[in-house]
C-alpha cells in the first residue's frame, strides 16, 4: 500500500517532467520511453537494495527488470525482451520469493561486526562515477542499428552457435540436477533428526 | 535514435546499485538479488554494443542469452543452498555461515 503510493508519488513528476518536455517538442518520443524505462529500472533497484522488507525488495526488482526487457526492445532485440519477461519476470522472481518465503524472510539481519555500508557506497560510488566518465568522455563512432528477425535469430542461434548451446544444456542439466539433490539431502537429514 | 553512451551510463549506475546491495546487505537472498541487478546490468551492456557497433556479427547476443541462462541457473542452485544453510543454521545471514572463517 505504501509501497505503491511511494511509487506513484516518485515516478509521477517524472513522467509529468517528461510529457512536459515532450509536448514542448525539446526530446523525442523515443526518447520519453528511453527516460521513462531508466527511470522504473533505477528506482526499482535502489528499492531492491535499500528497502528493510525482503519482500518489497523483491517486488521491486520486477519493476527492474520488466524496465530491463523495455530497454532491450529499444535495442531491437525483440527475442531477448521476451527472455527477459518469461524468464526473469516469471521463473527467478517466483524462486526468490519462494526462498523468502521458505526462509524466515525477516527485515535485515542484525550484523555482527558493524555496518559496511560507508565502505559498500563509497565502492558503488566509485564504481559509478569512473564508468560514467569512461562512457561519456569516449567516442563510440557512428551507430548502426539494425533489427534481427525471430527467424534469422533462431537459425544463426543453431547454426552458427550450437556447441555453446549445448554446453549451456549441460550446465542448466547439472544445475537443475544439484538444486535437487541438496534439497532432498537437507529434506532427508532434517526428517532424520525429527525421527530421532 | 538514443545514442549509445546513454545505455552505457544506465548500465554502469544499475551496475553500482547493485554492487553496493553485494557488500551491504546480510541477507543471502538479498545479495542473490544484487547480483541479479549486477548482471541484467553487464546482459544491457552487450546488447547495446551489439546493436549498435557490431549488428551482423551476432556475438553480442548470444552472450546476453547465455548470461540470462546462466543467471537462472545460479538462482535456482544458490537458493538450494541458502535453503540448506537456513535448515542447519536457522538463518539465512551470510555472518552466520563463518565456518570457513579463520
Amino acid at each position: 500500500m505504501t509501497g505503491g503510493l511511494v511509487g506513484i508519488l516518485v515516478m509521477g513528476p517524472i513522467l509529468v517532467a517528461l510529457i512536459a518536455l515532450y509536448m514542448l517538442s525539446r526530446i523525442s518520443g523515443l526518447q520519453v520511453i528511453f527516460y521513462l524505462a531508466s527511470a522504473v529500472i533505477l528506482i526499482g533497484a535502489l528499492g531492491a537494495v535499500l528497502l528493510p522488507n525482503l519482500v518489497h525488495s523483491a517486488l521491486s526488482l520486477i519493476a527492474t527488470l520488466l524496465g530491463v526487457a523495455a530497454i532491450y526492445l529499444m535495442l531491437l532485440s525483440e527475442f531477448l525482451a521476451l527472455v527477459q519477461i518469461l524468464v526473469y519476470g516469471g521463473g527467478v522472481i517466483i524462486l526468490v520469493i519462494f526462498g523468502l518465503m521458505m526462509t524466515n524472510a525477516q527485515d535485515d539481519p542484525v550484523v555482527s561486526d558493524g555496518s559496511q555500508k560507508p565502505f559498500a557506497f563509497g565502492v558503488g560510488a566509485l564504481i559509478a562515477g569512473l564508468f560514467v566518465a569512461t562512457a561519456l568522455s569516449a567516442s563510440w563512432g557512428a551507430a548502426d542499428p539494425t533489427l534481427i528477425p525471430f527467424n534469422v535469430f533462431g537459425e544463426r542461434l543453431f547454426r552458427d552457435f550450437s556447441l555453446p548451446i549445448i554446453v549451456v544444456a549441460f550446465l542448466l542439466d547439472i544445475a537443475f540436477t544439484g538444486a535437487l539433490v541438496n534439497a532432498r539431502r537437507a529434506e532427508a537429514a532434517s526428517s532424520g533428526e525429527a525421527t530421532k | 535514435m538514443i545514442p549509445l553512451s546513454n545505455f552505457l551510463v544506465l548500465s554502469a549506475l544499475l551496475f553500482a546499485i547493485g554492487f553496493y546491495g553485494v557488500l551491504a546487505r546480510r541477507s543471502a537472498i538479498l545479495i542473490l538479488i544484487s547480483v541479479e541487478l549486477m548482471l541484467a546490468a553487464v546482459a544491457i551492456n552487450f546488447i547495446a554494443f551489439a546493436t549498435y557497433r557490431d549488428p551482423k556479427a551476432f556475438t553480442g547476443l548470444v552472450f546476453a542469452l547465455f548470461v540470462i541462462t546462466v543467471a537462472a541457473a545460479e538462482v535456482g542452485l544458490a537458493l538450494g543452498i541458502v535453503l540448506r544453510l537456513f535448515r542447519e543454521r536457522r538463518s539465512a545471514n551470510v555472518d552466520e555461515a563463518s565456518s570457513l572463517k579463520w
